[in-house]
């Protein structure tokens, strides 16, 4: 509600003070990128701060943000699969199916790709790469603390259930992270691109949890069994999926509405009548809901140190 | 028992052909008073205002800006719609349980996507809504839905093609809250294209036919989309001013 609103209206002021790109000013535009991060953020900070609605909760993002944030998600991943493959030195192959490792291969593969197409426009853009981060996966920041997943590197169940975590935050990630590359029509497209690839990938590793018995649909449903304790970054991912209300506002910054799926709406023409709440079940799993870039990067701090 | 006979009705609602109209009077009284006078006004509105009148070939504009994209993706979900409904109907003799639960699930999910965008558009703009894409209007002789094969075979080819038409008019989307929820409803078809293909052949979820060797899928414009789609369409849609 106020986050569509919010997102809106950080669109309209991201195109105004970033300057709107011609189509196709790709270079001219990733040039800017590494000046963008501090000549971008206080006009967007204090454009969006006027706004009473948005206190608080606001989350800005330069282009090269974005791409970072892409970067470390996808280089998360393929150290991930990578290890559970066998594939990193010092990690011995998790004991998969053969089916099971070729589709973990195509997502490690595109993983891979994605690093690599990201890198090179964060570099093309004058930009620096960050040093690549440590990992441990078990979750215990190389035994400062207790494991979260101490099986994962043996446990086939434990590191898909982790994987599927990753790609759901950023499959919900990616979505909010668009608004902020608007103005590069190029960037929008990679990054819409890139997020149904990661939707792809989530799919199939749910349904590889489902085939090994866990409660899981290929899509995000509130008859999922849940995955983290309530609170936790890893339940976070989830937090608000459940959401049935879908709204949409006639003006820009009108007042929204909410869709009326449970009531007047003609696709419940059966008698008796659906109950609201199977409607609203079925309505929650069609649509996958945005969140906040620090969704994902709460996940990926637990597995790096 | 009792149990799983209820969710077997449920199911079957979602694919029944929906050509009731959305009741404008009761959905505005949803809508609160504000989008009520709103509604007054704009039903007030002669018909002959709407700029998406069929002309003698029969050719349906889906019409211009951000309404254009609308429209656009409220033909593509009715026509998954209908395929899904129709599978539910008359399901293949040869399916798995898998198989005809996955068309049960997913039949919902598109019908529930095809009247979110027609409650969107009734809303937002009322006089440039495309017309129900009915029975009369959509072929789909090509597919065999006595044949396992097919159906899945289409499935596929709605999905993909439905991730693509996404991923392609995000650059036309103007307004933000249209593009947030475009980005809600393609992720769920990228899922359901995922699933389908892996019930066709297992971990060919993002294959080369799909992902290219960037790791990206694919995007594809308006009127390439139109034109893929229009072997399962009798009429004629024009998606030559989505988005302009």
């Amino acid at each position: 509600m106020d986050f569509l609103n919010l997102l809106a209206r950080l669109a309209d002021l991201d195109s105004t003070a970033a300057a709107p790109q011609p189509a196709g000013a790709r270079r001219a535009a990733l040039g800017r990128l590494g000046q963008a991060g501090t000549a971008l953020l206080p006009g967007l900070l204090l454009g969006a701060l006027s706004q009473p609605a948005t206190a608080g909760t606001l989350d800005t993002r330069t282009r090269l943000d974005v791409l970072l944030l892409v970067r470390q998600l996808a280089a998360l991943g393929n150290e991930l699969h990578s290890r559970a493959l066998g594939l990193v030195p010092g990690y011995t192959a998790l004991p998969l199916t053969a089916a099971e490792k070729t589709g973990i291969q195509v997502i490690r593969e595109q993983e891979v790709q994605r690093v690599a197409l990201v890198s090179q426009l964060i570099t093309d853009g004058g930009a620096t790469l960050p040093a690549a981060p440590r990992y441990d996966f078990t979750g215990s920041q190389n035994g400062a603390r207790a494991a979260l997943y101490p099986d994962i590197q043996t446990n086939p169940d434990t590191y898909l259930l982790v994987a599927q975590v990753l790609k759901d935050a950023a499959v919900r990630v990616y979505k909010t992270q668009v608004e902020f590359v608007r103005a590069d029509i190029y960037l929008s497209e990679l990054l819409l691109r890139s997020h149904t690839v990661e939707a792809r990938h989530a799919s199939h590793l749910r349904t590889l949890r489902r085939q090994r018995g866990a409660t899981v649909k290929s899509w995000i449903s509130p008859d999922d069994a849940p995955v983290g304790t309530t609170g936790t970054a890893v339940a976070r991912v989830y937090a608000g999926e459940s959401n049935s209300v879908q709204a949409y506002s006639a003006a820009d910054n009108g007042a929204l509405t909410s869709v009326p799926f449970n009531s007047t709406l003609p696709i419940n023409v059966a008698t008796p009548p659906l109950s609201p709440e199977a409607i609203l079940r079925k309505v929650a799993e069609a649509f996958d809901e945005p969140a906040n870039a620090v969704v994902a990067t709460d996940v990926a701090a637990l597995f790096t140190y | 028992m009792s149990n799983i006979k209820q969710n077997a009705s449920e199911e079957a609602e979602f694919a029944k052909p929906l050509y009731t109209p959305i009741k404008r009077r009761s959905f505005f009284m949803y809508a609160g008073a504000t989008a009520g006078a709103t509604a007054l006004l704009l039903s007030g509105c002669d018909d002959d205002e709407n700029t998406n009148v069929v002309p003698n070939d029969g050719t349906i504009s889906l019409g211009s800006g951000d309404v254009g994209v609308l429209n656009y993706a409220y033909a593509l979900e009715q026509l998954e719609a209908a395929f899904y409904a129709q599978v539910k109907a008359t399901p293949a003799i040869d399916f798995a349980d898998v198989e005809k639960n996955y068309f049960n699930q997913v039949a919902a999910h598109e019908a529930i996507h095809r009247d979110f965008f027609k409650a969107a558009i009734t809303r937002d703009a009322p006089n440039q809504i495309i017309p129900t894409l009915t029975a009369a209007d959509l072929n789909f002789s090509s597919i065999d839905f006595t044949k396992r094969a097919s159906v899945l075979g289409a499935a596929k080819a709605f999905e993909d093609l439905g991730v693509a038409a996404y991923n392609g008019a995000g650059k036309y989307i103007k307004k933000a809250d249209y593009l947030v929820i475009a980005g809600k409803i393609v992720s769920v078809e990228a899922r359901h294209a995922a699933y389908v293909r892996d019930l066709i052949s297992n971990g060919s979820f993002a294959n080369e036919e799909v992902v290219d060797s960037m790791g990206l899928d694919k995007a594809m414009e308006p009127v390439e989309v139109i034109t893929a789609a229009s072997g399962y369409l009798k009429v004629k849609l024009d998606a030559s001013k989505v988005g302009k």
